[in-house]
């Protein structure tokens, strides 16, 4: 237990390494930089005004040498300063990530809530009306664009019906205590976690039917059965625990993609995320930020996967650290 | 009101109001009400720092202007009001212009506004950072006495010319208490900035939306009109028609929603579309050719290229309608310099193969010649308008290859490395042609790396000149004389040339009073506007 913690946290060392050096390349090799977008948009056009720009951005040094002070920096747990913004990048990112961070747990509350249901259901009612429609329905939400969704469920449930809000995180200006506050943010939650929620369910729903369909064949089932366990008890306790193994392991590799389809969700329902806040600085070729962006974007998705990690071995005791 | 919703019962659950949402389509009332809380936004995305004090674009410019005010502001039939300033009045030789300040003015954070700032503001922002050449003649600022202050210029400074640059999107006052000492471009306070302006910032919430208030002590007693200002920020125009249509955002300006949605949105009379308010900020769709190939050297090639472009058809199908093709180098909406008078570029698909042919560029082979169409991708409408100039210029034979890169490549290929042979960009400029209109066209607009600016390269001593006589001359009609002789040429020479004039649409509410009245309403303070509900 404690021997595979420490083996994830010494694997995030290289892998931020490695996010840090490919992505620095990457918007390196994007022509246009963020000299030229800042200089621009202040229609800056002295010379000398220039050079005090150039050094103030650091940019008047080899790039070789950039990229080394900015290593240098994030292992002094400091990720740079983004003129862009006037405001530290650190600071920016963490005024925004909390608002992806709520959307991404509610959006896989929902996935594997949605979907874990409807693959159980249509595995146990295989082949029947249920079955046809469950799948119908795992086929349309994957294959419908989010945003397309997210636009449609906006028509419909916060114009037509008027359920919910539009869009944004809070009624602006409400202040009526936490409990109002958590209300409130459900309330803005609802629709676009949904619509990011529903995606990823479709995709369970069909691996755990399929998952479930491979399990029922088992002998242990049959023994259970003979058992005289209730079809219930067969079904929760001894098909569904064992069918929830691919699930966990989809969960794991989805959390990283999850990260970059909220930047649609965020746009859609202007949900003040890190994704808008990813996208423009891409767009700007703002790289202390986008390097911000992604570094605690990698952390994030490498303690997700050893919870997943640990979550294997509760669910499944056979499987143990080598 | 058959689709009453249960969010909107929820909100507005008094009798009272739910009578007054009936009443209010029905008659507008005439005497402005206060109170209430204004959702705005505009067909953009948040700004980088709420204010940017050396430009930034168009997101930080609608943010600050509820804050920092200028000395004086520009009405919709294009005639100054006083703002900060009471009045201001040139020396007989307009080497000198003496700028009367209202009284009783403070700071948000209850300091005095004096003529020092605008001492500080003359000489340490707006000449060096904020208005560039605008200002570059100007050689200094004296507080006379606290509510007085004298700028002197180097040589005579036409009036209309100083007072659009005050009235200007460079022309914001700060306060010098705060910004002295400090690197302006860098001080933090731009991000709560602090003004004399109808609105105080409450809370930015990056991301989503920035909270201002009613400032209590303004300096014109009863307004704004308003309690509160709320700048919310959708990145996607669909869920913006979305939340007209749910109540919950007032007025966008700049094309906030998609073009096709506004018939369908004004139709029940709940929400009004509106033109005006754009004119000192009027936007076109340019083409230019650049002057560092060969071919686009001969005035005959540009000329045909303009004839190949059936400008009609980029005004109905690709915007919609929202734009109109341009006559010459100004825009249709500047009421004191356009003309009509000018070369015109009808499409004529035979006269443009005529001239190539005539300029020594006949079919061979396949194709006249090839050519690389960059067009910047920062509009949706760039992509479209890329497509079909490419088709355009196929259909007379000469061989295009397109892209249409993003905003930061586009900047980068147009205006810094010249690596293009026609590009479509596109630029907003001010009713003073000098210097937003006129540095596409004079040899010292040539900046490498200086964005909207003179890219194509070209220079022309005689149209330099007339710029130069412009740019000194005091007399308004002589003034538009030479505007007209210098769109006449421009229009001519053709290095680049507007081939629409975008028509921008402000979207509000029904109820959303007294907007769009200025010249650039985005950028007006907002101070009157009010709700009728």
């Amino acid at each position: 237990m404690r021997r595979i913690v420490i083996r994830r946290l010494a694997q995030i060392i290289p892998l931020i390494f490695a996010v840090i050096v490919l992505n620095f390349v990457l918007i390196h090799l994007a022509p246009g930089s963020l000299f030229d977008v800042m200089t621009s948009e202040q229609q800056v056009t002295d010379p000398a005004m220039l050079d005090q720009l150039r050094r103030t951005y650091g940019v008047d040094q080899p790039t070789w040498v950039q990229l080394a002070k900015y290593i240098w920096s994030v292992m002094r747990l400091d990720l740079g300063f983004s003129y862009r913004q006037n405001a530290p990048v650190l600071h920016v990112i963490m005024e925004q990530l909390p608002a992806t961070v709520i959307l991404m747990l509610a959006a896989t509350t929902i996935a594997l809530l949605v979907g874990i249901t409807a693959g159980v259901l249509a595995s146990v009612k295989v082949n029947t009306i249920w079955d046809n429609l469950i799948s119908f329905g795992a086929v349309f939400f994957f294959a419908a664009p989010s945003f397309w969704l997210g636009i449609m469920m906006t028509v419909l449930f916060a114009v037509k019906l008027g359920w919910f809000p539009v869009g944004g995180m809070r009624t602006i200006g409400s202040d009526h205590g936490a409990f109002a506050d958590a209300l409130d943010v459900m309330s803005h939650l609802v629709l676009p976690a949904t619509a990011l929620g529903l995606f990823y369910a479709a995709t369970y729903a069909r691996v755990m039917r399929a998952s479930m369909l491979e399990v029922f064949r088992l002998d242990f089932v049959r023994t259970a059965r003979a058992k005289g366990l209730s079809s219930g008890r067969v079904v929760l306790g001894h098909v569904m625990r064992n069918a929830l193994l691919p699930i966990v392991t989809l969960l794991g590799l989805q959390l990283g993609t999850m990260l970059g389809g909220s930047v649609v969700i965020e746009a859609v329902f202007s949900w003040p995320g890190i994704g808008s806040l990813l996208f423009d600085s891409v767009m700007s070729r703002n790289f202390p930020m986008v390097l911000g962006v992604l570094v605690l974007g990698s952390l994030l998705v490498a303690v997700c996967n050893a919870t997943v990690d640990l979550l294997y071995m509760r669910l499944d005791p056979r499987i143990r650290v080598r | 009101m058959g689709s009453f919703s249960r969010r909107e019962f929820l909100m507005t659950s008094t009798g009272a109001a739910l009578a007054s949402r009936f009443v209010g389509t029905a008659a507008a009332a005439t005497s402005p009400k206060h109170g209430g809380t204004l959702t705005a936004t505009w067909g953009g995305f948040e700004p980088q720092s709420l204010f940017v004090p050396a430009g930034g674009g168009s997101s930080p410019y609608f943010t600050s202007t509820k804050v920092h005010e200028r000395l004086l502001r520009l009405t919709a039939d294009l005639k100054f009001e006083p703002v900060l300033a009471l009045d201001i009045k040139p020396a007989e030789d307009f080497r000198s212009y003496t700028i009367k300040l209202r009284d009783k003015v403070t700071w948000h954070d209850g300091k005095p506004f004096t003529a020092d700032d605008i001492v500080f503001c003359a000489m340490n922002y707006w000449k060096p950072v904020s208005a560039g050449v605008s200002l570059d003649a100007l050689e200094g600022a004296e507080a006379i006495d606290p509510l007085t202050v004298v700028l002197k210029f180097k040589g005579p400074v036409p009036e209309f010319f100083l007072k659009s640059v005050l009235a200007g999107k460079s022309g914001l006052v700060i306060p010098k208490h705060i910004y002295a000492g400090s690197n302006i471009i860098t001080n933090p306070i731009n991000n709560t900035p602090i003004g004399t302006g109808p609105f105080k910032v409450k809370e930015w919430v990056r991301g989503s939306h920035v909270e201002y208030l009613r400032n209590e002590s303004y300096w014109n007693p009863g307004l704004p009109y308003l309690d509160r200002l709320v700048i919310r920020w959708w990145r996607d125009p669909a869920s913006r028609s979305a939340a007209f249509e749910a109540g919950q955002l007032d007025i966008g300006t700049f094309n906030p929603i998609p073009i096709p949605d506004i018939a369908r949105l004004t139709k029940g009379g709940k929400v009004v579309a509106e033109t005006k308010g754009y004119s000192n900020s009027a936007w076109v769709a340019t083409v230019e050719f650049n002057q560092r190939r060969e071919i686009f050297k001969k005035r005959e090639v540009r000329q045909a290229l303009m004839h190949a472009i059936d400008r009609q058809f980029i005004s109905d199908t690709i915007f919609f309608g929202r734009a109109r093709p341009s006559i010459g180098a100004v825009h249709s909406s500047n009421s004191i310099f356009f003309t009509k008078e000018v070369q015109d570029y009808p499409f004529d698909v035979k006269k443009a193969a005529a001239l190539l042919d005539a300029a020594g560029y006949p079919l061979k082979g396949g194709s006249r010649f090839k050519l690389s169409l960059v067009s910047a991708g920062w509009f949706e409408e760039n992509v479209k308008m890329g497509q079909y100039v490419k088709q355009a210029f196929e259909d007379i034979d000469i061989a295009v290859d397109l892209s249409v890169p993003d905003r930061a490549t586009s900047l980068k290929r147009i205006y810094t490395d010249y690596d293009y042979d026609v590009a479509i960009s596109n630029n907003s400029g001010s009713i003073e042609l000098i210097p937003s209109t006129t540095q596409y066209y004079t040899t010292d607009g040539i900046v490498k790396g200086a964005a909207f600016r003179n890219a194509t390269g070209y220079s022309n001593p005689k149209l330099d000149e007339i710029v130069a006589k412009m740019t000194v001359e005091t007399d308004e009609p002589k003034r538009i004389a030479l505007a007209k002789d210098f769109d006449r040429l421009a229009s001519v020479e053709a290095p680049i040339l507007p081939m629409v004039d975008l028509e921008p649409v402000t979207i509000a509410r029904a109820d959303v009073r007294s907007h769009s009245t200025t010249a650039d309403f985005m950028g007006e303070s907002w101070a009157e506007i009010w709700l009728d509900r």
